[in-house]
Formats: structure tokens, C-alpha cells, sequence
């Protein structure tokens, strides 16, 4: 039989005649649709079809293809999230859906969703950045919230990379980084939702591969909390945003397979366009709809588009529903029910509303202007059956659609890289310190950060960069007030570092979780909830798969004792290109309470003669620090992280902070303590230190390790009593005083000095090195 | 008039995204916002002469695709002009922030040194740095015309955020410009000690550091930094920054005294 003969046409669609084909027909027939199902799944879907006794529609196989795509369902990845962290303090987890949410105060929710947009991005990294923010957004806006904050961690192979080195139909990582947060800023901009936070991160794993992360918080009132599921038989369907086109076709197919040479002629339609002037009055209109109590279930059209989402909304709900697809408003007239059906087309959303409702909720959509229609309705039978101008083009049952699939899949304790330390003579330090301050992953993000809005709504506290105007520095998390009529404040974060993951996953995956809590706790805030973006390699490679669940394991090792839940999150395999797979990514976002935003601590240092603490243990663990970067050195341990530990310190340097104790704090990470203290140094007044009450270690080391659970707190002279007091028990160590504008550093019985710089030498070496390379 | 009486229009369109924390401002203050949409005035659900202010926020108003604040504008010119025209002759505040002020300045409100001019006669062109900058900026309150920001002292050093891809303000001809300079200019960027500096002081490099200008008669105010966002001083954490406060203090003073 030649292929020709396995598509016969009937009506507006293609019949697929799976029950004639064999094993080979069946993956040639896979691959020609672009389907990306392996084998077994196609013979799954052939076995439902025999036992129909029929053949299945174009639309059919498409709609099942999407359902069981990684992206998905997390066929590969839910079995090791179910074992390792959907159970951690899960009671406190209001709901977990498109987002997850928790308590924010007595009357409200906060919201949160975290998703990568890799693929897209790396293909088109401006629509595709942009398309991220639009998605994750929606994901919030479903549950009824109104969004308030943005956050994106990116990563990128490494800015020098020569072009003759670029493995074939790559992207230069210059060109994907400047097109990213250019397409972030004009979508983030203009819908009018701040970005705070975020990082970017060079490392040449990334090269053929760029990761794209973008996350969102919203806050809801606890009776206006929406789900995404329906409530009864009878109800309806709108459609409600923008057009259905072409683009996004394939979106999450395309998704859940390694990027190739070819990727971006084949796949370019996958990348769906933003328009971020439909979005802003759709966020609108569907709060307006929810707040005035008119909608029973939301969803937004993301990966899979209508197919995905009319079919997952129904099947939470435990009914089916029916679709009639020409009433869906088209861009292109001429597209097929099929594509029609998966298209990823941006700035959709599905509102459930009651009849009686109808009515209103098209007004209201009316008064600003987006369209929205009814194109179906929810049925009792729980089945999904789609309509195009009167023909059944497809009827699925959604338990074989939506549960079908799942994997344990094999998995190969991953090869740990660590290498024993190595000896060394000492080089110059300040030297050192100025190269590192200049290095691509310590430098100021400041060519990055201004090109966001990171205070419309005006409601951020604490903003990404503070201190001086003219010369500020990094804040080490971003505090937004939601609330007119409360000072509560929610702080995030997000954090990974994958020099170390690349070392040691499992090390590497517990320093994340360590300074994402670090990097809320020096704001004043308790770490409430996690959000993990889990970006990896091939999930088919057991090599792979082991450094999933390595990160899995410590995941759970953290979270466990910190006793927070993971409130949402998203997995991301496939992130491997020619070049190779990425460093293992487990990107955390955290997020925190501060109870009065007013008492937040910032970076800066601000009074003469306070004296400056370190707080916790520094030890010689140089592996993937920025100091053996700096020399050439790959050897050495990445930094070990004890939770119990982490736990009560973040909690004495909450206390600390809003007992007024502490008043200007900054967590101790990549490049140690030498860019700790030069960021403070930077943003406020000087410092004049001395590290001889440190315990036995050389002087670069003491600079310039990178060891987890340890901060630099500048503490208020009249209360050093009060801040001994709070800390007894923990390893605290006074090194010296708020002095001058720059910082100096001594060191040993002599008290040699190493490092002497102002703060204009610090300034240029930290900031420049951005601007010069982005301009 | 009493303050619980005066109303405000916080008008919105596709795009616009301040609305919200400037109808705070006016809000806690006691005088009554409303969230109006473009359609209901061009409909006529709303009466422009029912408000004492029109307030035009921040945000990208269609995109700004066009050109900044071009197609808000094109919008009141078709359907209302007449009538904002009248409004603001009886006196009645407009006032515009960001792409508000973009917006005034594409009608002809402002500068509108002859009266309101049918054509703009100044523009807010792309900042010389070419990109959009969201940053802390100073601004110097001047001596001028403007009849709504009396409350705050001559000289004055405000620190209010800027946040803007389209912010430097030019003018049709030298002539102009320097007539508008002299009498009509409201604020001006200021380096920390208050003088006239260049980037990133002046974040767009607009002429002679204009921040923000008034109308002849001094009752359309329009101004690049975001007054909504120094409003509270946990707004700007380790600087008290609350200066903006007197600027929404200030228009609702003009309309208590006035009416």
C-alpha cells in the first residue's frame, strides 16, 4: 500500500487509515503529519480506532497528537514529579492548575506559573520571547487574578562565541539575547505588567539551544479564585481574544523534539505572534466578567490551542463538550478544520459562561473592544465532539485523550564531574577582582534591566536595580506591594546556576533552592512557595533522565525540611541541539511575604561606621566558582547546601531585618564575597574590611568562594547586641566597618592590604562590560 | 468646590496601562476618578463636561505603532475635539502623563503657545539612546505659567521615575522652542545637585532638558516622568520619593479654588 492510500478524503477532512497500516506506515504516517509519536503511541491510537471500528479523522490524530506530547502532558517527567515533589506541603497549595496558588492574606490568593518558551525563542527569539510573556500571563488571568509582576531568567551560549563555530542553522547567541529582551520589553511594556526580576546566564551548553523562562504572579480575591474546568452540561463555550491564524501550528510537537538543522524552515509556523494590544483589554474584559461573577471556568489557548483546552476544561470538569469550528473567528478563511483545531494563535482565551449569562459577558468583551463568540457548549457524555459546518470531523473520549499516556522512564545515575582541587599559587587579588567583576555572569544586568518597565502599576517596592541614582546595583529580589490597603509585600526571585548543575546535578539543583531562599531572606522576606522550571535534555537518553532525577531527589531533599511547596511549574525536555544537550536547568523561581514593606532591607550601604557581618560558613568550595573561571582552573567541589541550616538562618535574617537590626543586606554568590561587598559598595557608601577573623583559609578563597547560606549584612551600629542576640547559634563574623566610598579589603597578621579600589574603579569594571557588547 | 465633589475622567483606550495607580492617586486624595473608555465619551454614555479633569495616562495607546500617542489622538480629534476644545478654554484641567503628554501634544493642546494649533507643533521624538529606559529621574519644578503645580515650590528637586522609548522633546523651529523655553516650561531634568546635565540625567535628551510644559493659559499639563509612581514614599525606598503626590495635589487645589 503506498502512503498516497492512507489518506482518503471525506468531507472537509482526511480519513487516515490506520487499521490497514503497518508498523512502518504508522511512523511514516507520524512523521509526514508531524505528529511526533513514537511507535507504541501510535499503536495505541490504531488499537482505539479497531476497537471503534473505524479510521480516524486528520483532525483526530492532530488533536491526539497534542494531548500526548510532552509539552503537554508531562508523560516523561509526572511520574518522578508525583514521587518527589507534588507532596511537599501540598495542604497549603490552594489549587494547582494552569498556575498554582496559595494564601496571600484573609481576603486574598496569590498566583503563580513559570513556563520555558525554548524552542520558539531559539527559532525566533523576538516573537518567540514575546509569545512567552503572552502565554504565562493568560496562565494567571485564568484563575481570575490580575497579573502584577513578570520575571524572566534566560540563558544563553556565551557572547564571545566565534561564528565559525556556530553549529549550522544556529543562531548567534548576541543576536538571540538582544532579540529576546527586546521582545520581552515590547510585550511586557505595552501590556502594562511590570517586569521585576529574572537573571541571564552565559554558558556554552546554551549555544544551540537558548533557554527562554518566563513567569508571572498575579493576585485574586479568595471568592473570585476561577478554575479551569466546567461546572455543568448546558453551559457555554466562548471564544473570546483574538483571530485564529496559522502560526503556532505545531507549537508543542515541535516542542518535545530535539532542534535540528532544518528546525527553523520547518518549524517556523510553530512560533505563534503577540499582539500585546489585544491582550491588554482581554485581561480586562475577563477580570471585569469574573469579578462580576459571571464566569463559571477559564482557560487559556496555549500549547495545543482550542483542541487541548476545550477538551482539558471539560475533562476537569467531568463532563464532554461539543465545538462547532466554524464559528470560530478566522484571520486566515482558508484554513482546514484540522489546523483550525491545533492552531497556537496568541491572545485566546475560553470563557465557560451559564446562558442566562451570554448575554452580558459578549456586552462587556464589546465595551473593549476584542471578540468574543460561542462556538459550543458542555455535554453530559464525556466525550469531545467537534463539528465543522454540520459533519462530525471528530469524537474522542477525553479519558483516552487526556490520560493516556505516561512514562517511568530509564534513567542512568549521571557521571558527576567534580574533580579534586588542585594547588595553586596566589595572583593578584585586586586584579582578580576587578576581571570578575567585568566577567559576563557577574557584570550588571543593568543594559537588560532598563529596557523593562519594571514599575508600571506602580507597585514595586523594591526594584531590580537600587541604590544611588546614576550608580545602582542588583537588588537581590523584587518586592511588589498588590494590595492598596496592605503593606504585605511579595518578593521574587529566580536562580540557577549551571556551571554547577554541569558539575554535579544534584549539588548543583540544592544551591539553587539555597540562594533563591538567600536571595528573599536578604529583602526581609520568608520564602512562601516555589515555582520550578525544569529545563533539560533528551528525556529518551537515560544519561539525561538521570540528571532529572537527580534534580528531582533534590528538589525534594530541600523543599522537604524548608517544608514549601512547589505551588506550580513546568518541565522542558528535548533542549538539546547538534551542539549537545544544555546543562541541566532546574530554573527555581521563589517567591516570598514580607509582612511590612516598608522595613525592607536593600543592598546599599548606608551609614558610617556600622559594622559589616558575614553571616554563615565560608568554605574552600571552588568547583564552577567564578574565580576558577577567572583562572582556568576545573577543579574542585560545588558548594554544598544543608537545609536545616539554610531554614534557620533565613528565618534569623528575616527577624533581624524587621526588628531594624539589619539594614542593608546582600547575599553571598557568584564571585563570593570580594562581588558581594563591591555590589554594596557600588550602590551606597564604602566599606573597609579586614578577614582575619575569618577561620583558616588563603586569602582568595576567603574573597572569592562561592559556599551557600551566607550574606553580608551591614548592621546597625546601636543594635549589634540585639543582632548577636538574634544570630546566637550561627556562625556570624564581624570583618569591618561602613567607611569612605571604596572598599578595602586586608587580610592575615600583617594586615596586608589586597584589595583597594573606589567606587567609580568598581562601577566602570561591573557595569561596562553589557553596554560594550550589546551598545 | 469641595473636593469630594470633583470629578475625575481617568481615560483609557487599548494599550493604555497606568490607569490604575493614577486613579489611585487622585482617589486617595479624596476627589472622585473614574475609569472612563474612549467609547463612552465617543458615544456620548459619558459627558465630557461632567468632569472637572481629564486625565490621560501612561501606557502604549494602540501600540504606539504609529507613532506614539498618534492614533489616542487621532481618535479625540475625530470624535471630540470640539469639545475638549471647549473644555479646556473653560478652564478645565487635562492633564497627561507619558504617552498622555505624547497624546497632547499630537492633538495640538500642547505647547499651543498661540492657542490650540490644528497640526502638533513639537513632537516626542525616540530618545537618543534609540531604546525604551525605565530609570529614577530628578526633576526641578521652574517657574512658569502652569496654574496646577502652584503648590510646589519654584526650584524644587523632585525625584519622579521616567520610563519611555519616545520622551525628547522637539519643536518645529528654533523660534518656537525658545518662546516655549521661556515661558511655558514646567520641569526639567536635573543632575543631583540641580543644574542641567546630559545623560542619564536627561534620559532622552530632550531640548533644554524639558520634563514637562503647560499650556499658555496653564491648565493642560503634560510630563514625561510618572507622578503615580512617587506617590507613596514606598515607592522609592531610601529616598522618601514622594514628590509626586504634589503634582496630583496640586490640579485638584487649581479646581478646588477655582469652581
Amino acid at each position: 500500500m503506498s502512503m498516497d492510500n492512507l489518506f482518503i478524503k471525506d468531507g472537509y477532512v482526511y480519513r487516515i487509515n490506520l487499521l490497514d497500516a503497518n508498523d512502518e506506515q504508522l511512523m511514516e504516517i507520524s512523521k509526514t503529519m508531524g505528529l511526533a509519536l513514537n511507535l507504541q503511541e501510535m499503536k495505541k491510537i490504531k488499537d482505539y480506532f479497531s476497537r471503534k471500528g473505524r479510521n480516524p479523522s486528520d483532525l483526530e490524530l492532530e488533536a491526539l497528537a497534542q494531548s500526548w506530547s510532552e509539552h503537554c502532558c508531562y508523560k516523561s517527567s509526572k511520574y518522578y514529579l508525583r514521587q518527589y515533589v507534588y507532596n511537599i506541603a501540598k495542604d497549603r497549595i490552594v489549587a494547582r492548575e494552569d498556575a498554582g496558588v496559595l494564601e496571600f492574606d484573609n481576603e486574598h490568593y496569590y498566583v503563580v506559573a513559570l513556563e520555558s518558551h525554548n524552542h520558539p525563542s531559539a527559532i525566533e527569539p523576538y516573537g518567540g520571547a514575546a509569545t512567552g510573556i503572552g502565554g504565562i500571563l493568560r496562565d494567571v488571568l485564568c484563575m481570575g487574578a490580575q497579573p502584577i509582576a513578570l520575571i524572566d531568567p534566560l540563558f544563553f551560549g556565551s557572547l564571545d562565541t566565534r561564528y565559525e563555530e556556530l553549529p549550522k542553522g544556529v543562531k548567534h547567541p548576541r543576536y538571540l539575547f538582544k532579540r529576546v529582551v527586546e521582545g520581552i520589553r515590547d510585550y511586557g511594556n505595552r501590556v502594562g505588567i511590570p517586569t521585576v526580576a529574572g537573571q541571564v546566564y552565559f554558558h556554552e551548553s546554551y549555544t544551540g539551544n537558548c533557554l527562554v523562562n518566563v513567569g508571572c504572579i498575579g493576585i485574586v480575591k479568595k471568592d473570585k479564585l476561577a478554575h479551569s474546568r466546567v461546572k455543568k452540561p448546558g453551559d457555554v463555550y466562548i471564544y473570546a481574544g483574538g483571530k485564529t491564524g496559522r502560526d503556532g501550528i505545531h507549537g508543542v510537537t515541535f516542542a518535545s523534539e530535539e532542534l535540528r538543522e532544518e528546525s527553523e524552515e520547518k518549524s517556523i509556523t510553530a512560533v505563534q505572534l503577540g499582539d500585546p494590544i489585544t491582550k491588554e483589554p482581554l485581561i480586562h474584559a475577563c477580570l471585569e466578567c469574573n469579578e462580576k461573577g459571571l464566569v463559571e471556568g477559564m482557560k487559556d489557548m496555549g500549547g495545543g490551542g482550542l483542541s487541548c483546552v476545550c477538551s482539558e476544561i471539560a475533562y476537569e470538569g467531568g463532563y464532554g463538550a461539543e465545538v462547532y469550528l466554524d464559528k470560530v473567528p478566522l484571520r486566515e478563511t482558508d484554513m482546514e478544520p484540522w489546523e483550525i483545531w491545533v492552531s497556537e494563535s496568541q491572545e485566546r482565551m475560553l470563557l465557560v459562561v451559564k446562558e442566562e449569562n451570554l448575554e452580558e459577558v459578549l456586552r462587556i468583551f464589546e465595551k473593549w473592544d476584542v471578540e468574543a463568540v460561542p462556538i459550543g457548549k458542555v455535554i453530559e457524555e464525556p466525550f469531545i465532539k467537534v463539528y465543522y459546518k454540520g459533519q462530525l470531523v471528530g469524537e474522542l473520549d477525553l479519558l483516552f485523550q487526556i490520560g493516556a499516556v505516561e512514562y517511568a522512564r530509564e534513567w542512568k545515575k549521571p557521571e558527576i564531574k567534580e574533580k579534586e582541587d588542585v594547588e595553586f599559587e596566589m595572583p593578584d587579588l585586586q586584579e582578580a577582582l576587578m576581571k570578575i567583576l567585568s566577567s559576563p555572569n557577574v557584570c550588571s544586568r543593568e543594559w537588560v534591566i532598563r529596557q523593562y518597565d519594571f514599575e508600571v502599576r506602580g507597585a514595586t517596592v523594591l526594584k531590580p536595580l537600587h541604590g544611588d541614582i546614576g550608580m545602582q546595583s542588583h537588588s537581590d529580589a523584587a518586592v511588589i506591594k498588590p494590595l492598596e490597603e496592605s503593606w504585605k509585600g511579595i518578593a521574587v526571585t529566580a536562580d540557577i546556576n549551571p556551571y554547577y548543575t554541569s558539575l554535579n546535578p544534584y549539588w548543583g539543583t540544592c544551591a539553587a533552592v539555597d540562594e533563591a531562599c538567600r536571595n528573599l531572606a536578604a529583602t526581609g522576606a520568608r520564602v512562601d512557595a516555589f515555582v520550578d522550571c525544569l529545563n533539560f535534555g533528551n528525556p529518551e537518553k537515560p544519561e539525561r533522565m538521570g540528571e532529572f532525577v537527580e534534580s528531582m531527589k533534590a528538589l525534594h531533599d530541600m523543599a522537604s525540611v524548608l517544608n514549601i511547596p512547589f505551588a506550580s511549574g513546568n518541565v522542558s525536555f528535548y533542549n538539546e541541539s547538534m551542539a549537545g544537550s544544555v546543562a541541566p536547568t532546574p530554573t527555581i523561581m521563589a517567591v516570598g511575604i514580607v509582612e511590612d514593606v516598608r522595613k525592607c532591607a536593600t543592598i546599599n550601604f548606608k551609614e558610617e561606621g556600622n559594622p559589616i557581618y558575614i553571616i554563615g560558613e565560608t568554605k574552600k568550595e571552588m568547583g564552577g566558582s567564578e574565580y576558577y573561571q577567572y583562572l582556568g582552573i576545573s577543579a574542585g567541589i560545588v558548594p554544598r547546601s544543608d537545609a536545616h541550616l539554610l531554614k534557620e538562618s533565613i528565618e534569623k535574617v528575616v527577624r533581624a531585618i524587621e526588628n531594624g537590626v539589619i539594614i542593608s543586606c546582600h547575599d553571598i554568590s557568584n564571585g563570593g564575597l570580594g562581588v558581594a561587598l563591591a555590589e554594596m559598595v557600588i550602590a551606597g557608601k564604602g566599606a573597609e574590611v579586614c578577614l582575619y577573623s575569618l577561620p583558616d583559609l588563603r586569602t582568595d578563597f576567603k574573597i572569592f568562594s562561592e559556599s551557600n547560606t551566607r550574606w553580608v549584612a551591614e548592621v546597625k551600629k546601636e543594635k549589634e547586641e540585639e543582632f548577636k542576640q538574634i544570630f546566637d547559634g550561627l556562625k556570624i563574623y564581624r570583618i569591618g566597618y561602613v567607611k569612605g566610598d571604596g572598599l578595602i579589603i586586608y587580610d592575615g597578621d600583617e594586615m596586608n592590604k589586597y584589595v583597594d579600589l573606589d567606587k567609580e574603579e568598581l562601577y566602570q569594571a561591573w557595569n561596562s562590560k553589557l553596554w560594550e557588547e550589546m551598545g | 468646590m469641595q473636593r469630594d465633589e470633583i470629578k475625575v475622567a481617568v481615560l483609557q483606550m487599548e494599550g493604555t496601562n497606568c490607569e490604575y495607580e493614577s486613579y489611585l492617586a487622585f482617589k486617595q486624595l479624596g476627589v472622585r476618578p473614574e475609569f472612563i473608555h474612549l467609547k463612552e465619551f465617543e458615544k456620548g454614555k459619558k459627558d465630557v463636561f461632567s468632569y472637572q479633569c481629564i486625565f490621560l495616562p501612561g501606557g502604549f495607546s494602540a501600540g504606539d505603532y504609529v507613532r506614539a500617542g498618534a492614533i489616542f489622538a487621532a481618535r479625540l480629534k475625530a470624535n471630540l475635539f470640539k469639545q475638549l476644545k471647549k473644555f479646556v478654554e473653560d478652564g478645565y484641567v487635562m492633564a497627561g502623563v507619558c504617552n498622555g503628554f505624547q497624546v497632547l501634544i499630537e492633538l495640538g493642546f500642547l505647547p499651543a503657545l498661540n492657542g490650540i494649533s490644528e497640526e502638533p507643533e513639537a513632537c516626542l521624538a525616540t530618545n537618543d539612546s534609540n531604546r525604551f529606559e525605565c530609570r529614577q529621574t530628578l526633576i526641578k519644578h521652574e517657574k512658569s505659567k502652569c496654574k496646577l503645580t502652584k503648590n510646589i515650590p519654584d526650584g524644587k528637586i523632585c525625584l519622579i521615575p521616567s520610563a519611555h522609548m519616545e520622551g525628547k522633546l522637539v519643536f518645529k523651529d528654533e523660534e518656537y522652542a525658545a518662546e516655549v523655553n521661556e515661558k511655558q516650561v514646567v520641569f526639567r531634568y536635573v543632575d543631583i545637585n540641580g543644574n542641567l546635565a546630559g545623560y542619564p540625567w536627561n534620559p532622552n535628551g530632550s531640548y533644554a532638558n524639558i520634563a514637562g510644559i503647560c499650556n499658555n493659559e496653564g491648565n493642560v499639563l503634560g510630563m514625561m516622568p510618572h507622578p503615580e509612581r512617587a506617590f507613596h514614599k514606598w515607592q522609592n525606598i531610601g529616598w522618601d520619593g514622594n514628590d509626586g503626590r504634589g503634582i496630583f495635589e496640586g490640579i485638584i487645589k487649581y479646581i478646588e479654588e477655582k469652581w
